[in-house]
């Protein structure tokens, strides 16, 4: 891969509960790029991308070998602080999950846990992230309204601003787009390719349109294994391996 | 019917066994209909008794002049009938309580469903469970023997017997209540709020603090309505420890004046009040009253409940309930209550501790900014292991206590012999069995009745009117004083139905109080039956009946069988229902018949501890007997569930 990498992975592998959920991986994720992990159900896209943040535990019973490096520095040392890991590896989840509270104070949660209690400076933070995620013109009236009163659509993209309002480096999304209806789908897309200006995003897919029309790098992965990993337009015109390419031509899966 | 012919050898109903059989259906549809009215009629007849009794003194000293009269004097050559010392001393009680036990369940609360591990989670939960299994009047023995003395020699007071040692020891009783319901409710706020605020980058306290503790808040106050109700409802306990002066302490924070409390006030007069006196209608007023005050604060509880329960399955499109500045205001207003509050009772304790706390809490306002994260958390988990290590000890040491100095009396002597010389020697075998007489009739007669509650609440409606009305009956009957369940099964089963004191008086009443919670629990075990299995019975053509019967029963048993030993152990520690209906003292002889009255354990300690000197060791010996009997019905209760759980998981 010609970019530079921001996350790299050696060797990493997972056990949960004794099942070998990820067998050595070793990937790098380009800088600024929008990467996209696919494979049917299970394959341990979701496991590998909850490894970026070390979300993963959060779960009993989880053993990791292996290296994940962030900006070369290792995740898993222990001189490493979690949190601050997470501050720098934001995550948007499959199903939206907006806190019980107003719109404002959902994009606020991550500037305020971090030390700001300026109001203006809040206020500027949230408007930008809500900005930045395309929702500021459907709340900007409605701001102290329940975060729970948006539509599915709205309620992910107020939790892309949340994680925007923190200004991460690695954007994590697990099938942001799985609960949204095809309008929606279509404004999340726009904006992951307006973020990769700055940002680097990781976006796990079942929909391999999706990933085709969004990421510049796609990795493929088949029960627990990184199959292949390479720039999207040589992976769906010309993959090398023929388990890919079966996958691909949706001759299983 | 039309298809009346044999299909490989299935003989289909001929047209008049199809009615006989449509008429079976309906009749046990209608039984258990009316053993699912019967929680409505017990409450409307508890109502109705109470007031039977107790109106006469609405009319003769008028509502009024009975709530807020200053002076509660039956006795005296004038008597007055003034309950307003009484309101005030629940009132007392109950807020020095709740001060007492919040923060404490709080912390024990987010340390299980938070902090702690799988392991430790399986020590904390049966102990708490095991603090709300402790009969109360083995705490009102131990707040007695134990909490007024240390009370008395660390504060150099003449008698330890004190408002501060009632709400200490209400406080502890309230603990397990507030607990598990806290505990479950933060437990339940979705793993996605948890998720995406650690995902952002907060601390795990960030997150308990920001997100899943103001997520579980009405489930928390919820608990806290709860626990107020256990405390209001106490009487064997209190009355133990109070100090039964009907005064308002003076000054009012005189957190070591003695005072008294509605219930107290019952369980003290009714067993030497003449039937019919304007003195004995005054106490059924007192019940009354108690019924409201209960009344009111569990069926808050259970609306607030309710909405939590119904915000869950329809979360999207409601706005807050109050406007966010609105409620910054309110939060903000209750803080500064509080607060004062606070100081006014640190200022009664001792003088120097006002000052201290508002010191350290300025200190802490001013070095927070200056403080990482990291020392906050530290801090915040140092004082939620605190309150979990308070909440154990608490446990541990009533236990010891109880166990340390019971184990002298116990002898085979002391279990299989009568009493001699008022209980000072001998042994306690006729209550023993007479507590089992009443928990064996009571639970005769609460199953049936229960079980076809439930059945008829899950199987045979939906969610409508009649259910609502139904429900609300049971939580009514549920959150009621156990004293007035005596109260009523005194005038009710005892007079009224000419019953006399008597064991069958006792169980019945016990079998009223022990109701809801076979019928919940039932309700619980028969709809975690999968709607599937009743579609796959009722759509090989069996009969509503038939499905209940023969798929949907027998998979519910064990859950059944657990709400049953709990209502047992419930039953088997109560003091307040059987003390007017069912118990006599002392007895050499075993009843006869269900119409003779009998010992029982739980009032025989009471007895000893309050009125019989120089008989220490049987206390114990009792207390410790008690103790094993109920903790025995529960450690069989969760015996039979972990059994089954893990039977069902595979």
């Amino acid at each position: 891969m010609s970019d530079a990498a921001i996350i790299t992975t050696n060797n990493l592998n997972l056990w949960y509960s004794g099942k070998h959920a990820l067998e050595s991986v070793s990937m790098k994720v380009p800088k600024n790029r929008v990467t996209a992990l696919i494979g049917p159900s299970g394959c341990g896209k979701s496991t590998l991308l909850r490894c970026f943040n070390r979300l993963n535990d959060l779960i009993d019973n989880v053993k990791i070998t292996g290296e994940i490096t962030l900006d070369d520095e290792n995740i898993h040392a222990p001189s490493l602080d979690v949190v601050t890991l997470r501050k720098k590896v934001g995550m948007v989840f499959q199903k939206p999950n907006p806190f019980p509270k107003t719109i404002y104070d959902n994009v606020a949660y991550g500037p305020r846990v971090h030390g700001i209690r300026d109001k203006n400076e809040l206020d500027r933070i949230v408007e930008q992230g809500l900005r930045h995620a395309a929702l500021w013109d459907e709340v900007k009236d409605r701001l102290d309204d329940s975060a729970l009163g948006l539509s599915g659509g709205q309620q992910q993209r107020l939790c892309i601003a949340r994680t925007l309002a923190v200004e991460p480096e690695v954007i994590l999304m697990d099938e942001p787009c799985s609960a949204l209806d095809p309008i929606a789908t279509s404004k999340i897309e726009n904006l992951i390719d307006m973020l990769k200006e700055d940002y680097t995003v990781i976006i796990v897919t079942h929909n391999m349109q999706q990933a085709a029309r969004v990421s510049d790098y796609t990795g493929f992965m088949y029960l627990g294994k990184l199959i292949e990993c390479g720039r999207t337009k040589q992976i769906f015109e010309h993959p090398t391996e023929e388990l890919t390419e079966n996958y691909i031509t949706g001759r299983f899966g | 019917m039309k298809f009346l012919k044999k299909v490989n050898g299935v003989f289909c109903a001929s047209e008049g066994t199809a009615r006989l059989s449509a008429l079976k259906e309906q009749s046990i549809k209608t039984i258990f209909f009316f053993t699912a009215a019967f929680a409505v009629i017990v409450v409307s007849f508890i109502l109705l008794f109470l007031l039977r009794d107790g109106y006469p003194i609405f009319i003769d000293v008028g509502a009024i002049n009975f709530l807020i009269g200053p002076e509660w004097a039956p006795t005296a050559a004038e008597p007055l009938y003034g309950i307003y010392p009484l309101i005030i001393g629940t009132l007392l009680v109950t807020l020095g309580a709740m001060i007492f036990s919040v923060p404490l369940s709080l912390g024990c609360a987010i340390y299980i469903s938070e902090l702690a591990t799988p392991r430790i989670k399986a020590v904390l939960k049966p102990a708490v469970e095991l603090l709300a299994g402790i009969p109360s009047v083995v705490y009102g023995f131990f707040g007695l023997i134990v909490l007024t003395n240390f009370i008395r020699v660390s504060f150099d007071i003449p008698t330890g017997e004190t408002w501060l040692a009632a709400s200490v020891l209400l406080g502890i009783m309230a603990l397990p209540t507030i607990i598990s319901v806290s505990e479950d409710a933060i437990s339940s706020v979705p793993h996605e709020y948890k998720e995406g605020s650690l995902a952002i980058g907060a601390t795990r306290w960030q997150t308990i603090s920001r997100v899943l503790v103001p997520a579980a808040l009405s489930g928390i106050a919820a608990a806290v309505i709860l626990g107020i109700g256990r405390v209001v409802g106490e009487t064997m306990a209190v009355l133990m420890v109070a100090g039964n002066a009907a005064i308002i302490p003076d000054p009012i924070w005189n957190i070591l004046s003695p005072l008294r409390t509605l219930t107290a006030t019952l369980g003290i007069e009714m067993g030497e009040v003449s039937v019919g006196s304007e003195h004995y209608s005054a106490l059924f007023g007192i019940a009354v009253v108690l019924l409201i005050i209960t009344l009111i604060i569990n069926l808050s509880a259970v609306a607030i409940l309710q909405h939590l329960r119904e915000r869950r399955t329809a979360p999207a499109g409601r706005k807050p309930l109050i406007p966010p500045g609105t409620r910054q205001k309110i939060v903000f207003a209750a803080k500064m209550l509080g607060l004062a509050l606070l100081l006014v009772l640190l200022t009664a304790m001792s003088w120097w501790l006002a000052p201290v706390v508002l010191l350290a809490g300025s200190l802490w306002f001013a070095g927070r900014p200056f403080m990482s994260e990291n020392t906050i958390q530290k801090s915040a988990f140092c004082l939620i292991g605190a309150a979990t290590l308070i909440v154990l000890a608490i446990l541990l040491i009533i236990l010891s206590d109880i166990v340390i100095n019971g184990i002298p009396a116990l002898s085979w002597e002391f279990i299989t012999q009568p009493p001699m010389d008022l209980g000072r020697a001998g042994g306690i075998f006729p209550a023993i069995v007479g507590t089992l007489y009443l928990v064996a009739g009571a639970i005769a007669i609460a199953l049936p009745l229960g079980v076809g509650a439930a059945i008829y609440l899950v199987e045979y409606t939906r969610e409508g009117r009649i259910t609502k009305v139904i429900r609300t009956g049971v939580d009514l009957l549920n959150g009621t004083p156990s004293i007035v369940f005596g109260l009523f099964g005194f005038a009710f089963i005892v007079l009224y139905l000419n019953a006399g004191v008597s064991l069958l008086a006792g169980q019945v009443t016990l079998a009223l109080m022990v109701l809801p919670t076979v019928i919940r629990t039932t309700e619980e075990s028969l709809k975690n039956i999968p709607q599937s299995l009743r579609e796959g019975s009722l759509a090989l053509g069996a009969t509503r009946w038939q499905t209940i019967s023969k798929v949907v029963i027998p998979p519910a048993v064990p859950g059944i069988v657990t709400g049953a030993i709990l209502s047992i152990g419930r039953a088997a520690g109560e003091t307040a229902p059987i003390m007017f209906t069912a118990v006599v003292f002392s007895s050499r002889f075993l009843p006869d018949s269900v119409l003779d009255p009998v010992m029982a354990l739980p009032y025989h300690l009471f007895i000893l501890a309050t009125n019989v000197p120089g008989a220490s060791m049987n206390q114990y010996g009792t207390a410790l007997v008690l103790l094993l009997l109920v903790i025995g019905f529960y450690a069989v209760a969760i015996m039979v569930r972990t059994h089954f759980q893990n039977r069902s998981r595979g």
